[in-house]
């Protein structure tokens, strides 16, 4: 069991891309956002009720920016007018009302006042996931030294992969790994490659939900046990990652390549110049052998 | 050797008045200017990045300790042999976090000789449990510099040319007891250009600054423990190359992790790099000659191909593409919310950070964690997406 002191703090950031979204709707399948929202919804209220210190925050990705749904700078503030309208008669723990009224009053905001520019399918992941782990951050240092806080991101992931943003990516990856935050991924519709290995690195779990509808009960028995308690569960197996590089000049997998030894860009082909650096490349020439003279018998 | 202006040396100065920094407020508390100065030094970690300058990625680095008597002394708890090899298991470990590509290797010097403690390998485990064996080791006699640096270009001067040779001596004595004269030693230093740096224990030694000054490396001597730790932290990052040393292009091989199931095939021997051979069910299979191999970064012993995985390249990459510091400013001249935008947090510290490229404005815990950490300004990122 877990001691007093420790804190465990779940960060969720939610993909809110409203195209893709749009189009779930359209085809009239039978989760939507706001259904989602409730599996979020109650995914939370779990974690918060497994034990007192345990804190929850949820953010939601959107195109060009990420939003914190909870918990919100109003509240913190110390604004009151939010606590009048969250008093529930069913008895609910208030803590639980509170999050849950404000997480939808957050989403319902963004979604409306947040305009739609363009028309790409992908997320920018990357960003949200540096705002959550500056979030943690901060909220590790709020505390004294003595206590322990232990952190985990879930990603709950809608659309494709924007390849754009492979290098911050590793780089918010890399970052996780040192502070040891584990990062999940619960992914709903296509493959993802960078939460394959974001969760490989740091050693957090993938999941790809063979069935959408039943979303929450995927969140409660795999994501809600922390990283203690998945030793003692079956949890789903690992995913085989690829972790080939691509060359840059095709985008194709590679098994072996050419580096470039000043800025570590990969080739499939010997080429004389680094494109990404112009570095003309030292090419190794066979070594002459020099015939070896022979002396001539003198005849006697 | 040509003669460098000497600089003035510290107590050549005049007095310098450190009480003075501390200044009282009206009601006789020492608050702010304790506060002042934790913000100072919060913000001297976040160092200058080089720029637009090459560096030298893959590194060859041998570190060589001092294990001569004068390590005995008491100075750094509980002696300076423990409290060294402590700090260097630290510095491997950040030193193949952050230059996965490389190698390192660690010298002892002691008795007037030098032996090698381990070999140049790439993977850190190897050294870390070498270092703990080595906290036994009995410190006895003199250093000889000129033998452990002999050792050192041994084994650097067969690596290639694209790659950086470093030496980091870690020296405690005065003295040094040399075969054979070492201004000879450091002229062949500087042909194979190898940098050699020196973090020096006790005090300035004449030698040692002749042969970073010759060298192109960084002398320094060590004022308490933590000084030790940050002048260790300063070779982590990988240094400029030197305009000499060659680019080419090497051949790597990036091979898949195969998780083989019970009922596939029988368990197969690889090759591990700790300990002689393992049995083990997947691995990684070199794309050459399929060997075996439990972890990497690893070169494939049989057909001698750098084996590598895609994520070990890209932990790299930020050195390559450094993040430009913040622009410091006062809190009070903010007209909007006074939030930080990375971590939602209120702006409480008298200065904020502002990003040049987008203008979003972090608190000072922030601005330290995306420069140390993170390596990204978090909304920059988002921008991007303009095309």
């Amino acid at each position: 069991m877990a001691s007093e002191e420790e804190i465990n703090l779940l960060v969720i950031v939610v993909d809110v891309n409203p195209i893709w979204w749009g189009q779930q709707a359209q085809r009239a399948t039978e989760l939507t956002l706001s259904k989602c929202l409730d599996a979020v919804m109650v995914l939370g209220n779990s974690h918060m009720a497994m034990s007192r210190t345990n804190k929850l925050s949820v953010i939601a990705s959107h195109f060009e920016d990420s939003h914190f749904l909870y918990p919100g700078k109003s509240w913190r503030m110390g604004d009151s007018c939010g606590d009048d309208a969250s008093s529930s008669g069913d008895g609910k723990y208030e803590l639980l009302a509170v999050a849950n009224n404000l997480i939808a009053e957050e989403i319902r905001k963004v979604m409306s006042k947040t305009e739609v520019r363009g028309n790409s399918t992908d997320t920018l992941l990357a960003g949200t996931l540096a705002k959550a782990l500056c979030y943690i951050n901060r909220v590790s240092k709020e505390f004294e030294v003595g206590q322990e806080i232990k952190s985990r991101i879930l990603v709950i992931k809608a659309a494709e992969d924007c390849a754009r943003q492979y290098m911050n990516f590793m780089n918010v990856i890399f970052a996780a790994q040192k502070q040891n935050i584990l990062i999940d991924a619960c992914v709903l519709d296509s493959d993802s490659g960078l939460l394959q290995q974001a969760c490989d690195i740091t050693g957090g779990l993938y999941l790809k939900i063979p069935q959408k509808v039943a979303l929450a009960q995927y969140l409660l028995w795999v994501f809600l046990p922390d990283s203690e308690q998945r030793s003692q569960l079956v949890l789903p197996p690992p995913a085989h990652v690829d972790y080939r590089a691509a060359c840059f000049c095709h985008r194709n997998l590679i098994e072996i390549g050419y580096v470039c030894s000043v800025c570590l860009s990969i080739f499939c082909n010997f080429s004389p110049i680094c494109t990404t650096c112009e570095t003309a490349f030292k090419i190794q020439l066979p070594q002459m052998v020099k015939p070896k003279k022979k002396k001539l018998k003198q005849p006697t | 050797m040509d003669e460098e202006p000497e600089r003035t040396k510290r107590w050549e100065g005049g007095y310098e008045r450190t009480w003075e920094v501390l200044k009282e407020d009206e009601s006789g508390s020492l608050k702010a200017t304790v506060e002042e100065i934790l913000f100072q030094s919060k913000r001297k970690r976040v160092t200058e990045s080089h720029g637009q300058v090459r560096l030298g990625m893959m590194r060859h680095l041998h570190l060589v300790v001092d294990c001569s008597r004068s390590m005995e002394d008491q100075d750094l708890k509980p002696n300076r042999l423990t409290a060294s090899l402590k700090l260097i298991e630290t510095f491997v470990e950040e030193y193949f976090d952050q230059n996965p590509i490389s190698q390192l290797g660690i010298i002892t010097t002691k008795n007037k000789r030098a032996e090698k403690l381990t070999d140049l390998a790439g993977n850190p485990k190897k050294h870390i449990v070498a270092l703990k064996k080595a906290v036994d080791t009995v410190c006895l006699g003199e250093p000889s510099l000129y033998n452990s640096l002999h050792l050192a270009i041994q084994t650097l001067k067969h690596m290639p040319g694209h790659t950086s040779r470093e030496i980091l001596v870690i020296l405690s004595s005065l003295t040094t007891c040399d075969p054979a004269n070492i201004c000879e030693l450091i002229k062949t230093l500087k042909s194979l250009k190898v940098r050699v740096s020196v973090i020096g224990l006790s005090a300035e030694v004449r030698v040692c600054t002749v042969l970073t000054r010759e060298t192109g490396g960084s002398y320094h001597v060590i004022l308490d423990e933590s000084h030790f730790k940050e002048l260790l932290m300063l070779h982590v990052k990988p240094p400029p190359a030197s305009s000499s040393s060659e680019c080419s292009l090497i051949r790597m091989g990036f091979p898949q992790h195969i998780i083989a199931s019970l009922t596939d095939q029988e368990a197969n021997a690889a090759i591990s790099t700790s300990s002689g051979a393992d049995l083990s069910l997947g691995g990684y299979f070199c794309p050459q000659c399929h060997a075996k191999y439990t972890e990497l970064p690893v070169e494939c012993k049989v057909c001698g191909l750098t084996l590598v995985s895609a994520p070990h390249l890209a932990r790299s990459f930020h050195h390559l593409f450094p993040l430009q510091a913040f622009t410091e400013s006062p809190t009070e001249q903010l007209q909007k919310d006074r939030f930080c935008q990375a971590c939602q947090g209120e702006l409480k510290d008298k200065s904020i950070f502002s990003c040049p490229s987008c203008c979003s404005v972090f608190c000072v815990e922030c601005d330290l964690f995306i420069h140390d950490s993170l390596h990204c300004c978090p909304c920059c990122i988002h921008n991007q997406s303009n095309p």
